[in-house]
């Protein structure tokens, strides 16, 4: 358990830069979720931190001590793979001693550790089989239970679950979680399902491009996410993204036109709106019908618990909205729209999000 | 197994620029410790093929003999020797027409009996493993039984002539066939090799191919013509240019069957080479006529591969 | 493999017959001399006809057990196939894991001389060679015997290919297990390798027992003769020969070895040529 100080970070694969100036610290007993799409990097920036690529530049801290310059089984850290990289010729105990055997663990406590790992993850009838002979989410436990027995100070996770069926992954989630309350490890998960995410993070970090675009609780990024991007990429269905222009100022609020004339008025205040171009983000729970603004229903998804609606506003942009999940109606018709102008967000030319 | 090694094959199929390529995945942090792990194959790569290897480069530019020892550079009087050489001549066109015997030989009757027998049946796979068996044999066994067969009087190819009223011929003294004698062992030898390769290119083919062309009523003949051999077409390609450099090193079979008689009409180039070599102890000469062979193994192989690349392009 | 029938029948029957005809010529050769082998010199010196008719005998069998000089070259065949075989596993094993997975200056450059090695033909280099083992005294040896033929890249590109194809990751999850490159190598990435490492040592066995030119050049005294080059040394004086059943019972008997050996291990020598030849 130790705090994780990434400084300045950057890594180039021949001329392509894939993580560049990355600055992070990660408190001691995180969960901190690295959410971002495929090829932004996460991985890369992963097996930095366990010491499997060298780094173009910056700095690794963990628990106050550099990392960086230590070969990858020096530094403490233990990972779970993607494609779990289970010893395939050695049992799951097999599998889950050979680092403690690697370092000299006397065989007592070899087995003791076992013995309780295997009993938290509930996989001590599978201790004597080969990994051929388990499935997908056996496979997953045994992986996960190769690290615990470690004590590492820092786990790191990349995509463990993107293998298992919705069901499983749901329920490994939950359980991660609650292996973090337990151990109170500082963990280091990547993902690119927001879901993950969102439910198990104790501080989200959004990653794009190779860069953080933003760092906070999961319930900060989805309500006031820092970025178009990040607005854009949490949260289901994608935000409404609409170019307007601000219009008049209320009270020092700002107030913006819809492309189809309409106006919303916001709580953000006149002064901070730069003049070039703006867009408004407004999420789908946060527009209602009955105000104002007419739209035509275009597609409906009905989820069960919610449905959403796609509407075309006059001009032709096209708007998601969400209405409890038996709501009566139909494609074609015309409903006049509401948007709450409170939990509107503004994000200026270069992406970045206008608060007051 | 064949004197020569079978991983000549594998210069046919993968390129350089392939190779490497996919050798960029390394795990770790390059560290010249790494270096240890091939460090024992390349001394032994170094000191017993690339050292051996420039040194006959040189050697074939030098007067040296075991007898008379070295006597300086002479240019390239070994290769004006060997052009001189009556011999020489007739070794490389024997080689030349050993290996226009053999190599057509091993693609059609490799690619037949792939054809024939690519399937799960029992029965194929006995037959598979008949073709395949003798060339697990060695030259001297191979030779031996053969010499056998071709016994003047009693041999079997004596019997089997006898029985059906022809007067028996023994190639191993015929100018006209020994070389085709020799021909016949050899594609009798080894022709499990080319039948394997095109087994492996056959089983690559995808099912679907088949059974697109069964619902378009493709006959047999067309499914062959218009899907089997297109795609086994680069297979083709390589396994040509494998027997044309496995075929050009015939030597073992020459040497104990006729012994590269009777007149020099079945002397293969190694064969002068192990002579000039080993039994002369001309260094310089003999290692002259290698490069040659060298030479004209390259050209051969190269040029075939160039033709099959411009059909398939 | 294919599964697909197409065709008639008929085709399908008359196909398999010829091929089925082609076959038995193909091993007649071999039936004929197992078969006279088993029939005395006497017999033989008139008629090579009727194998299957009495009188049979072991005496060429017992003749060549009586013989001394075959069971020493069988045991130098056997050291050499050992030998090399072991040689070239060892050494191949680690090359490729070095070519495969490890980086280190200059790895690419080394790998690309070893590819272009495989252009190399054993005629190109057999002279010189020869000269470099008698300068240093080593002709007649077991040394000079073994070590040459381990030069070849065709184990260590077989290796590396194999070794490849193994999960990096696996080897990831052993640096982070503290394991050292050594000890990857051994106790992770040695034991998954065994189907290629009996593929690599049989095909290494078989053309090391086989092997013709080398040993017939630097293996020059009677007693460092190995199986192959002692059987060729005595057929010469062919045709005058009264004891062609004994020249048939030393073939079946040399040949034995390899055909057990390839009974048993088909399945890995025809994989070792089909992955040589179609990758
Ligand atoms: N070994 C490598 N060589 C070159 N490019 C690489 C290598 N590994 C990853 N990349 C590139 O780096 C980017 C980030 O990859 P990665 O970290 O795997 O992304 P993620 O895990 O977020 O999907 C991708 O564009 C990928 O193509
Ligand atoms: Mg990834």
């Amino acid at each position: 358990m130790a705090e994780v100080s990434l400084r300045q970070l950057s890594k180039r694969f021949g001329p392509t830069q894939v993580i560049g100036d990355l600055s992070l610290d990660i408190p001691s007993g995180e969960f901190a979720v690295f959410l971002g799409p495929s090829g932004c990097g996460k991985s890369t920036l992963l097996r930095m931190i366990a010491g499997l690529e060298p780094l173009s530049g910056g700095e690794i801290h963990l628990g106050g001590a550099r990392i960086d310059i230590l070969p990858p089984g020096d530094r403490g850290v233990a990972m779970v793979f993607q494609q779990y990289a289970l010893y395939p010729h050695m049992t799951v105990r097999q599998n889950m001693a050979f680092g403690l055997r690697n370092i000299g663990t006397p065989t007592d406590e070899i087995s003791r550790k076992i013995a309780d790992a295997a009993e938290m993850l509930e996989i001590t009838p599978l201790l004597e089989r080969k990994p051929a002979q388990l499935s997908g989410g056996q496979r997953q436990r045994v992986a996960i239970g190769r690290a615990i027995v470690k004590q590492p100070r820092a786990f790191l996770f990349d995509e463990p679950l993107s293998n298992l069926d919705a069901t499983l992954r749901s329920r490994t989630r939950i359980e991660l979680a609650r292996l973090h309350q337990r151990i109170r490890s500082t963990m280091i998960f990547v993902t690119h399902d927001q879901v993950e995410a969102m439910t198990m993070a104790t501080r989200i970090v959004v990653m794009n491009r190779g860069q953080i675009e933003q760092v906070g609780t999961p319930m900060d990024v989805y309500r006031r996410p820092q970025t178009r991007f990040v607005a854009g990429f949490v949260g289901t269905p994608a935000m409404n993204f609409l170019t307007v222009a601000a219009v008049s100022d209320e009270a020092g609020f700002a107030r913006v036109s819809l492309p189809d004339g309409s106006t919303v008025t916001t709580v953000i205040p006149t002064k901070a709106l730069p003049s070039a171009a703006l867009t408004l983000g407004v999420r789908a729970e946060n527009i209602q019908p009955g105000g104002g603004i007419p739209a035509r229903v275009d597609v409906i998804e009905r989820l069960g618990e919610r449905t959403l609606i796609y509407a075309n506003l006059r001009d032709g942009s096209t708007i998601v909205y969400d209405e409890t999940g038996d709501v009566q109606v139909s494609i074609g018709e015309n409903v006049q729209l509401a948007i709450d102008g409170s939990n509107a967000h503004l994000f200026g030319a270069d992406g970045r999000a206008i608060r007051g | 197994m064949a004197p020569t090694r079978i991983c000549l094959v594998r210069t046919g199929g993968q390129s350089v620029a392939e190779a490497t390529q996919s050798a960029a995945a390394g795990i770790g942090i390059p560290r010249l410790a790494n270096a240890l792990f091939v460090l024992p194959y390349m001394l032994i790569l170094l000191v017993m093929l690339i050292i051996p290897l420039g040194l006959g480069i040189w050697l074939a530019f030098q007067d040296y003999d075991m007898l008379g020892g070295w006597n300086g550079s002479v240019g390239l009087e070994n290769f004006q020797n060997l052009l001189d050489d009556r011999i020489f001549r007739g070794t490389v066109r024997n080689t030349m027409l050993f290996v226009l015997m053999t190599t057509p030989a091993f693609v059609i009757l490799g690619l037949a009996l792939a054809l024939a027998l690519n399937d799960r049946l029992r029965r194929s796979a006995m037959l598979r493993a008949i073709f395949f068996g003798s060339s697990v044999l060695s030259v001297t066994i191979v030779t031996l039984v053969w010499r056998l067969v071709y016994l003047p009087d009693r041999g079997m190819l004596a019997n089997i002539l006898g029985t059906v009223g022809l007067h028996s011929i023994d190639p191993v003294t015929s100018e006209t066939w020994a070389l085709p004698a020799i021909a016949v062992v050899t594609v009798w030898w080894i022709i499990g090799l080319p039948m394997t390769l095109f087994l492996a290119a056959l089983q690559q083919i995808p099912a679907d191919l088949y059974e697109a062309a069964a619902l378009d009523h493709a006959s047999r003949w067309r499914t062959l013509m218009s899907i089997t051999l297109p795609s086994i077409r680069r297979t083709i390609v390589v396994v040509a240019v494998v027997e044309v450099i496995l075929q050009f090193q015939l030597f073992g079979q020459a040497l104990l069957i006729t012994g590269g008689g009777p007149n020099n009409t079945s002397r293969p180039m190694v064969q002068f080479i192990y002579e000039a070599g080993f039994r002369d102890l001309q260094l310089g000469f003999a290692a002259a006529a290698s490069q040659v062979l060298f030479a004209l193994m390259l050209i051969a192989a190269l040029a075939q591969a160039w033709v099959g690349r411009k059909r398939e392009g | 493999m294919q599964t697909y029938r197409r065709g008639s029948s008929f085709t399908d029957r008359a196909l398999f017959i010829a091929v089925a005809l082609l076959a038995i010529i193909w091993i007649a050769p071999i039936i004929w001399v197992v078969g006279l082998s088993f029939k005395p010199n006497e017999v033989l010196m008139r008629t090579t006809g009727g194998i299957a008719a009495p009188p049979f005998t072991l005496k060429n069998y017992t003749d060549i057990l009586a013989s001394s000089s075959v069971f020493g070259w069988m045991l130098n065949s056997a050291i050499v196939a050992i030998g090399q075989t072991v040689l070239t596993l060892v050494i191949a094993s680690l090359a490729g894991y070095g070519f495969a997975r490890t980086n280190f200056l200059g790895r690419n450059a080394l790998f690309v001389i070893v590819l272009a090695a495989l252009a190399v033909p054993e005629q190109a280099i057999i002279v010189p060679l020869h000269t470099m083992f008698a300068m240093f005294d080593l002709h007649n040896t077991y040394v000079a015997l073994i070590v040459p033929r381990v030069a070849f890249p065709f184990g260590v590109l077989l290796m590396t290919q194999y070794f490849r194809a193994i999960s990096p990751e696996i080897e990831e999850a052993a640096l982070l297990d503290r394991a050292s490159r050594f000890k990857i190598f051994w106790r992770i990435v040695l034991p998954l390798s065994v189907p290629a490492q009996v593929t690599l040592g049989i095909y290494t066995f078989l053309h090391a027992w086989n092997d013709y030119f080398w040993p017939l050049v630097s293996a020059t005294r009677p007693e460092m003769y190995t199986l192959t080059i002692g059987l060729a040394s005595m057929q010469t004086n062919f045709a005058q020969t009264e004891g062609i059943g004994f020249l048939m019972a030393q073939a079946v008997f040399a040949g034995l070895p390899v055909l057990i050996l390839y009974l048993f291990f088909q399945r890995y020598i025809v994989s070792a040529v089909a992955g040589g030849g179609s990758k």
